[in-house]
């Protein structure tokens, strides 16, 4: 037994030794060099990014970096670049990021203080807040008629823990992804499902009878959406920051917004004032 | 990689509670999984040796079916394919009483009797057949020769492949968070979405289970010493 921790531990310690001995490139750098800018995103969470039905990766959150964060550091570098998308999933999005796989998370991250200890975030550029998705005439109503009921999540999220902590008689089904969970609802292992409303109906929106299912309860969380990146990074949050505020700033973003958002789409989700306002006065001067 | 460890989340906080919790779910998860296993393994696996051929198309037809088709399709299977059809006063029962659970011990069970049925067939098979005709010849059934002496001897030489398709099976337990089981993987993945520390609960995960599998094999290297047949199996060292 001694003889095989001995091994592991000459296995790991050179590992652990090497590591921060790698050089430190700044993002910017690793951008320039390549030319090529990765993000990190999802793949079934319409309509922030998902695979369409005509098989491609499209979506809110990666319209804003190809039209916002993409040429913002173009401009910064001098030159072209290439964007990449990568699928990446709430438990495997910090690890992305960290071992410098993807630079950028755009999908759908909520910017938490907890978060913040372990990456840095762009400005919010999406406010949402958790409700349930459940089936037309179901006694659930909000977070205060969920005691005692299945109720599924998205691991990972945000959501789930408000409910842990609130509501601890609730019986939280964890999924790692969106359509296992939505799955459960449907054949009934769950009586609903929580997730941000417009995650909820995006979902409701490409469900095969979308009128079936209703999104109920006022919002029981805050979530603002940011693009996530490596810690202490601030050059390249600067860019990524810049691209997002000229969107906004050009009215651009609003346009985007009523694309995927406006009374139109698929998902129509109306912009508040609120929100509006808060969007715009996040913009700082030139 | 400019990344400040913090390994304290794993012991601040909840997560050791999660992580034990966790680690006691695989565990009951793996343990009555293999019960499943064994038993089918076994069943199926004399029945593919047997001298009458619809008992072995049947066992093959098992095997086959199972072992071919991905673990994580089974799981979607036992948890979203078989609920329905069950009637509606048993299924609500079940939903209200950990279904994914039960999926998923049934999903792991069943794939890995698969395989442990190949096992146990190869171990029946390296047995002279005279051993057979021995255990017939002196007034025993088909089934008591079986019973009696053939399986008994299988058992005890395929230790070592049943040992490693044991550790398999523990290991591919982590694939029942799919349907929302919650091991230990999942716990890690908890972990995470509290701290956001992942790499820290991976690692944390990953010792737990290199852990219980060189426990595990460390033990049956004990049961594969005392049960070697003599004079069948060459000792080495």
């Amino acid at each position: 037994m001694r003889r095989i921790l001995a091994g592991l531990l000459t296995l790991g310690l050179p590992l652990s030794v090497v590591s921060p001995a790698l050089a430190q490139q700044s993002t910017l750098e690793k951008i320039g060099q390549s030319g090529v800018l990765t993000i990190g995103t999802r793949t079934a969470s319409p309509p922030f990014a998902f695979v369409n039905k005509q098989n491609e990766w499209v979506g809110f959150s990666i319209d804003l970096v190809e039209q916002g964060v993409k040429p913002a550091i173009e401009r910064k570098l001098g030159k072209p670049i290439k964007l990449e998308k990568k699928e990446s999933t709430p438990p495997t999005r910090i690890p992305l990021l960290s071992s410098n796989a993807v630079d950028l998370i755009a999908g759908t991250m909520t910017d938490t203080r907890t978060r913040r200890e372990s990456v840095d975030f762009s400005l919010t550029f999406f406010v949402t807040g958790a409700q349930f998705l459940v089936k037309k005439g179901s006694p659930i109503k909000s977070i205060d008629s969920i005691a005692g009921k299945r109720v599924a999540a998205q691991q990972g999220s945000t959501n789930a823990r408000i409910i842990r902590e609130r509501v601890p008689t609730a019986k939280l089904q964890e999924f790692p992804d969106q359509p296992a969970a939505f799955q459960a609802l449907v054949q009934g292992q769950v009586d609903a499902y929580t997730n941000d409303g417009i995650q909820l109906y995006g979902l409701k929106a490409k469900a095969p009878k979308p009128d079936d299912w209703v999104v109920v309860g006022d919002f029981f969380s805050y979530e603002p959406y940011g693009m996530a990146m490596r810690k202490n990074d601030s050059d390249f949050r600067h860019a990524v920051n810049v691209g997002l505020m000229e969107l906004i700033e050009s009215g651009k973003y609003f346009e985007l917004y009523d694309k995927w958002f406006g009374p139109k789409s698929e998902t129509p989700y109306p912009l508040t004032a609120e929100n509006k306002r808060f969007l715009i006065m996040q913009v700082v001067p030139k | 990689m400019n990344y400040q460890f913090n390994w304290s989340v794993l012991w601040s906080g909840q997560s050791g509670g999660w992580l034990l919790r966790g680690l006691g779910t695989t565990l009951a998860l793996s343990g009555l999984a293999w019960l499943v296993a064994v038993a089918l393994g076994i069943v199926s696996g004399a029945m593919r040796t047997v001298p009458w051929k619809p008992l072995r198309v049947v066992a093959t037809f098992y095997v086959e079916f199972f072992r071919n088709v991905p673990l994580l399709v089974w799981m979607f299977f036992w948890y979203f394919g078989v609920p329905p059809l069950l009637p509606l006063a048993i299924r609500e029962w079940l939903f209200d009483h950990g279904a994914e659970f039960w999926a998923g011990m049934f999903a792991l069970g069943v794939y890995h009797g698969a395989r442990m049925s190949e096992v146990i067939r190869s171990g029946i098979q390296s047995i002279p057949k005279t051993q057979f005709e021995a255990a017939v010849a002196i007034g025993l059934t088909t089934f008591q020769a079986y019973r009696l002496v053939i399986v008994p001897i299988a058992l005890r030489l395929i230790v070592p492949p049943a040992t490693s398709e044991s550790l398999n099976l523990l290991k591919n337990s982590s694939v029942a968070l799919t349907i929302s089981v919650a091991e230990l993987t999942f716990q890690t993945r908890q972990i995470e979405t509290y701290t956001a520390r992942a790499i820290e609960a991976l690692t944390a995960g990953t010792v737990i289970y290199l852990g219980l599998c060189v426990g595990i094999a460390t033990i049956m290297a004990h049961v594969e010493r005392r049960f070697a047949i003599p004079g069948l199996i060459a000792r080495g060292g």
